[in-house]
Order: structure tokens, then C-alpha cells, then sequence
């Protein structure tokens, strides 16, 4: 499994996109920072467009990167190689290339500007949101033969994560306001693991708020240290969960 | 001097032979000793006008009541234990001293307010640099005129509940008192003021006390300034009071579902100048106000830098900072009798084509999300969203649930000069 790890990480090194990608990060973050005279409003700013971007990029990337490498993968198929330590080694260095390229994009430029714990937990989350979408990435690079069909099914995944399921929650939120659906709204956006990410920074930016909330579950979930853990134990559900399916996918894949 | 025991006429007598004073003032002094030491006995030989010296020590002799006027001094910080039998030390007399003690012991009680320092109907009295702790209340002043209490530490225990709490300093229906730099922490209420007019209230710090930090209620032509408060349960209280002026003070890290940086309720004609909000869950809440300036504040941090209440009239914000605040502004209604003007908003969007420093665009303070928040206040999970986002930059081009005149006609390009650091 190394070895696969260790030859698909220099090939990631070689390619274009995760040296582009890393780029664009520096150039966001950095810009950001110096455009507005606030850090906490650069930071602000920063986090909502990590928060969409970085699930788009990895799962998007992870889709066209697996179609491309089918070849190789193949290849590697008929070595006398298990077939989970081929996709676990390919899976985990398409985390490591884009985890590291988050960090040094916009953990640096964060930590230069803003040091802090909201700073800390916006590079946690980003570094979550990297892997669970990498293993959407691969779940849906085995599950579909087709590159334009799986890239497609990844943009439809990423709009529902990002957009439409908040848009649901709203609507869920609206039409059952006369009930006491409030004990609901937690578990019920931790089905979206964007919003997890976001809650997770929201703790530590937007707490103030969160705390005028008089519902019980909500303080008792945003005021101490649990509601962190908590999300970041969902995010790595949520990392766990596609993983195995892909992992089981990739097992019963006939080339 | 027929009913002291020998050594305390001794201790007299010794004192006397060294006193000197202007106008035939003499000076006692009191050391430590016996069962009951000698406080009482020497208030109630010395003359009005005379210093009473305090050695280092500690006394405990019930409640020690002072009926003419004479400076008592701690030298060295004499502890005074109550020990719990009432209030400690009853000031009834004007132009009363009382520095330099630590006091502690009072009873807890929900019938008589029982003070660590009472002063009754005395008028000049000052009390300074004394150390409270663990009283019920601190330091209880009723129908005094020119009270000065400076520089005293009244720290409760933070292990009581709140029922047996009382507040830190308590005036009831005073005039002219001057509370400068103490310190109140973990009592009720920090500082309480009750029917107090014409007074000043500079540079104290209020920590941790479970309900206000200062209270505020039937107080008119008050000022308060340069303190500081924080981590009360519910921040700061004004209300009922009119002409009101707040200037340069610090409210930090109120939080909580009823806590407020500043509650303002029922108040005509104030004054809030060039205060801090950082951190509080509601930074102003405005409820009811009439005639209100409230300029070059900085909100920072805050889940609701102002909650402008609509049955508030003639409210003008300008010159104020709002930065990295969850919402800038929420409403229950439509308070359009007030103005928004020259503030800098960080989430303003606009541009300034002539370069004057001045938006060319209004800006609308209030967000539909604020709006939607207001009703479903289970919604703030989805703050800063990528949907809410695009719901109020919508709102903003095109206003339809929002209140068309409320507005900021002259948003600030750039945030005022001296809170960039902030």
C-alpha cells in the first residue's frame, strides 16, 4: 500500500492542478488579507469561500484525477495486490496532496494574519471537508464508468451539500415552526457535513450569538467544548462512511 | 469612660499622651487584644472630629455604629469580622472616614439589607480603600448626599447562589456621590442605583457578578465613564432614568440569552459616547428609548450589536464601528423613527466614486437573515452560509421584507480614526 501511495503522491506532485490549486489558495487568502484593513473580516470572508471552494476542489479533482489513473489502477489490478491497499493507497495520498496544499495555502496565510483558535479550527475544518470529499470523489469515480457522468454527479453533489440542503433546512425550519422542532436542528444539519464545517468555525466566531439562543439543547451543545468534538466527530463519520462504500465499490469493480 | 475595661482606658490614655490635631482633633489609637477590643469604646470616647487610628489586627465586637463624625483609619489593614450578627460597621453620622479595613461577616439576611459598610442618612461620608469580602451586601449607602467611595475591592464568593447575594455597592436615593475606581466582583449586582441624581461613576471594574454589572433604575442626570465591565451574567441595566451620559466605557463578554453589554429600557435623553462592545451576545439593546446620541462606539464581536426595539423614537446612530459582529442589527418591528448615519459597517459593500469617504450607496443595516433569526431564532446555525448569503445580498438590491427607511444614507468607506487597533 505504500508503495502505491508513495508512486501516485509523486505523480500528484507532478500534476498541474495541486500546484494551481495551492496557488489560487495563496493568492485568496494573501489577497484577502491585504485588501481588507479588519483580519477578523478577511478571516469572515475566508471562511465562507474555503467552505465552498474546498469541497468543490476535492471532490472534482479526486473524480477526474481516479478517471485518468483508471489505466494504472487497472494495471495495478492484476498485480497480486489486495485491491483495498491499491485504492487506500491512492486515496490517501489524494488526501495528503490536498490537505497539504489547504495548509500551506491557506492555513499559512491565516496564521500569519490571524493566528488564533478560530484560525485553527477554520484550517481543522477545511482539512476535514478535503478528505470527506475526497472519498465522495472516489465513491463516485468507482460507482459510474463514465468522466462526464461521475464529474456531473460531483457537481450535484457538491450544490446539494453547499446550497440546496441548507435551503431545505430553512424550508424544514419554516413549515414546522409551530413544533418543537429546535432539538432537531443540530442533528439535522450535521447531515451535511458543510455546514458541520461551518458550525465548527461558527463556535468559535460567532459564539456570542449562538448563546442567545434560550433553547437547552442548544446551550448545552454550543456552550462548552462538546459541540466541537461533536462535529468533528460527525466530520469523521462523514469521512469514514463514503470511504467504506468506495472501499466496497472498488472491491466489486470489473474492469 | 465609666464602663471600658482597664486595658482599653489604658490604651486610651497611651494614645492621648502623643495626640496632636488642628483645631483640638485628637487621636486615638486601637490595638488588638482581648475578647472584645477596643472600636467601640474608643468611638465612644473620642469627640466628633477626632481620628480614630486602627492597628493591624483583627477585631470582632458585633456591629460597630458610628454617631458623630470621626475618621477611623486602619493601619496596616485591621481585619473588622462581623461575625455575622448584621450589618459590620453603621455610619450615622455626615462626614464620616473609613479607610484602610478589611471587613467581613456580615449576616445574610432577606429582611434587613445587612452591610458590610451601612451609611444612613449621613451626608460627606467617604469611604476609601477598604477590602470587602464575602459580605451580603458590600457596601450600602441610603438617603446620603455626597458620598465618595473610592478605591475598595467588594468581592463576594462565587460559590453562593444568587439568593443568598446581595449588591456589591448599593445606593437607594442619594445625590452627588462619586464612585471612582473599585472594583465589585462576584456579588449580584456590581453597582446599584436606585433614585441617585447628580452622580459620577468613573473608572470602576465589575466582574462576574451574576445578574448586572451596573444597575441602573430612577436615576437621573448620572454619568459613568471609563469603567469596565465584564462576564455579568446580564451586563449592564439602565432604566427608567432620563439625561444619562455614558462615555469611554467597556463592555466585554456578556453572555447569555438575557445578557446584554447595555440594557437600555425606558431612558429619554442619553448620551452614549465612545464606548467598547466586544463580545457580549447582544451588545445595545434599545427598548424604548427616546432621544438617544449614540456615536463613535465600536461594536465588535458581538451576536447582535443593536437590537433596536420599535417603540424607540429619535435614536441617532453615527460615527459608530460595527466589525465581525453575527448581526449588525435586528428589529420587532419597523423602528423608522430613527437614524442611522456615518457609521462604518464591515459588511457595507459599496463603492465611493468621488472619493469623499462617504458610500455612494445607502447601506441597510438590517438583514433579511436578522429578520428571519427574529422569528425562528433556531435558524442561527445557518449564519454565514453560503444561502443566507445570497438571501441578503438579494434583499439588499432589492428590498421587500426589509424596512425601506431604515438606512445608513452615509456609510463610512473606512473605519474612524483611533478604532483601527480595536
Amino acid at each position: 500500500m505504500w508503495k502505491v501511495y508513495k508512486y501516485t503522491l509523486i505523480d500528484l506532485a507532478r500534476n498541474k492542478f495541486v500546484g494551481g490549486w495551492l496557488l489560487l489558495l495563496l493568492a485568496i487568502s494573501f489577497g484577502l488579507f491585504q485588501l481588507e484593513d479588519q483580519p477578523l473580516k478577511a478571516m469572515l470572508s475566508l471562511t465562507q469561500v474555503l467552505l465552498a471552494l474546498v469541497p468543490l476542489v476535492a471532490s472534482i479533482f479526486s473524480i477526474v484525477y481516479l478517471y485518468d489513473a483508471m489505466e494504472f489502477t487497472e494495471l495495478l489490478a492484476v498485480q497480486p495486490l489486495h485491491r483495498s491497499k491499491i485504492l487506500g493507497g491512492q486515496m490517501l495520498a489524494l488526501g495528503t496532496a490536498l490537505v497539504l496544499g489547504t495548509w500551506i495555502g491557506a492555513g499559512i496565510p491565516l496564521m500569519i494574519f490571524q493566528a488564533g483558535s478560530a484560525a485553527f479550527t477554520l484550517v481543522l475544518a477545511c482539512t476535514m471537508l478535503t478528505l470527506v470529499f475526497t472519498a465522495m470523489g472516489a465513491l463516485i469515480a468507482f460507482k459510474n464508468r463514465e468522466k462526464a457522468r461521475g464529474v456531473g454527479l460531483g457537481l450535484v453533489v457538491w450544490f446539494l451539500f453547499v446550497l440546496v440542503y441548507d435551503a431545505i433546512l430553512l424550508w424544514i425550519m419554516y413549515a414546522f415552526s409551530d413544533y418543537p422542532i429546535e432539538p432537531w436542528i443540530v442533528p439535522l444539519a450535521a447531515l451535511d457535513p458543510i455546514d458541520l464545517g461551518r458550525i465548527m468555525v461558527m463556535l468559535k466566531v460567532d459564539l456570542a450569538a449562538m448563546m442567545g439562543y434560550t433553547g437547552a439543547v442548544y446551550e448545552k451543545f454550543f456552550g462548552s467544548m462538546a459541540g466541537t468534538f461533536l462535529a468533528l466527530g460527525a466530520l469523521v463519520a462523514w469521512v469514514a462512511v463514503p470511504s467504506a462504500w468506495a472501499f466496497k465499490a472498488f472491491q466489486r469493480k470489473d474492469f | 469612660m465609666t464602663g471600658l475595661r482597664p486595658w482599653c482606658r489604658a490604651a486610651a490614655i497611651i494614645s492621648l499622651l502623643g495626640a496632636t490635631g488642628p483645631l483640638g482633633a485628637r487621636t486615638w489609637t486601637v490595638e488588638p487584644g482581648g475578647r472584645t477590643s477596643g472600636i467601640t469604646a474608643a468611638i465612644g470616647a473620642a469627640q466628633a472630629g477626632d481620628t480614630v487610628r486602627v492597628l493591624a489586627g483583627t477585631y470582632a465586637e458585633g456591629i460597630i455604629t458610628i454617631d458623630k463624625p470621626l475618621v477611623l483609619i486602619g493601619v496596616g489593614r485591621p481585619l473588622i469580622d462581623g461575625a455575622e450578627k448584621g450589618d459590620v460597621i453603621i455610619i450615622e453620622a455626615p462626614n464620616v472616614v473609613v479607610q484602610g479595613f478589611r471587613i467581613t461577616g456580615t449576616l445574610v439576611s432577606n429582611i434587613n439589607d445587612n452591610a458590610a459598610i451601612k451609611v444612613k442618612k449621613s451626608d460627606h461620608v467617604q469611604l476609601i480603600d477598604n477590602i470587602v469580602e464575602r459580605a451580603f451586601f458590600g457596601i450600602h449607602v441610603a438617603s446620603s448626599r455626597n458620598t465618595v467611595i473610592a478605591r475598595n475591592v467588594v468581592s463576594g464568593d462565587p460559590a453562593v447562589p444568587e439568593t443568598r447575594r446581595a449588591n456589591a455597592i448599593h445606593l437607594w436615593h442619594c445625590s452627588g456621590a462619586e464612585i471612582t475606581d473599585n472594583l465589585s466582583q462576584d456579588h449580584r449586582d456590581g453597582i446599584y442605583f436606585e433614585f441617585v441624581t447628580e452622580s459620577h461613576i468613573r473608572r470602576n471594574r465589575s466582574l462576574r457578578n451574576l445578574r448586572y454589572g451596573l444597575h441602573f433604575m430612577f436615576s437621573n442626570n448620572d454619568t459613568y465613564s471609563d469603567n469596565f465591565f465584564k462576564d455579568n451574567g446580564a451586563g449592564v441595566a439602565v432604566m427608567y432614568s432620563k439625561f444619562v451620559d455614558m462615555r469611554r466605557n467597556r463592555f466585554t463578554s456578556n453572555r447569555g440569552a438575557s445578557a446584554y453589554g447595555l440594557l437600555l429600557k425606558e431612558i429619554n435623553d442619553v448620551v452614549i459616547d465612545s464606548n467598547q462592545f466586544v463580545d457580549n451576545t447582544t451588545a445595545i439593546l434599545v427598548d424604548g428609548c427616546n432621544r438617544a446620541k449614540i456615536n463613535d462606539n465600536v461594536f465588535r464581536g458581538n451576536g447582535w450589536a443593536v437590537r433596536l426595539f420599535a417603540n424607540s423614537m429619535d435614536c441617532h446612530f453615527s460615527g459608530n464601528t460595527f466589525v465581525g459582529n453575527t448581526f449588525d442589527m435586528s428589529t420587532n418591528g419597523n423602528p423608522v423613527y430613527n437614524s442611522f448615519s456615518g457609521n462604518y459597517w464591515d459588511r457595507y459593500k459599496g463603492y465611493d466614486l468621488d472619493r469623499d469617504g462617504i458610500g455612494d450607496v445607502p447601506f441597510r443595516p438590517l438583514s433579511l437573515f436578522a429578520m428571519v433569526n427574529e422569528r425562528m431564532p433556531y435558524a442561527v446555525v445557518l449564519s454565514r452560509s453560503l444561502l443566507t448569503g445570497l438571501m441578503d445580498q438579494a434583499e439588499r438590491l432589492v428590498p421587500s421584507m426589509t424596512p425601506e427607511g431604515l438606512e445608513d444614507d452615509k456609510p463610512l468607506m473606512k473605519q474612524p480614526h483611533g478604532t483601527r487597533h480595536l
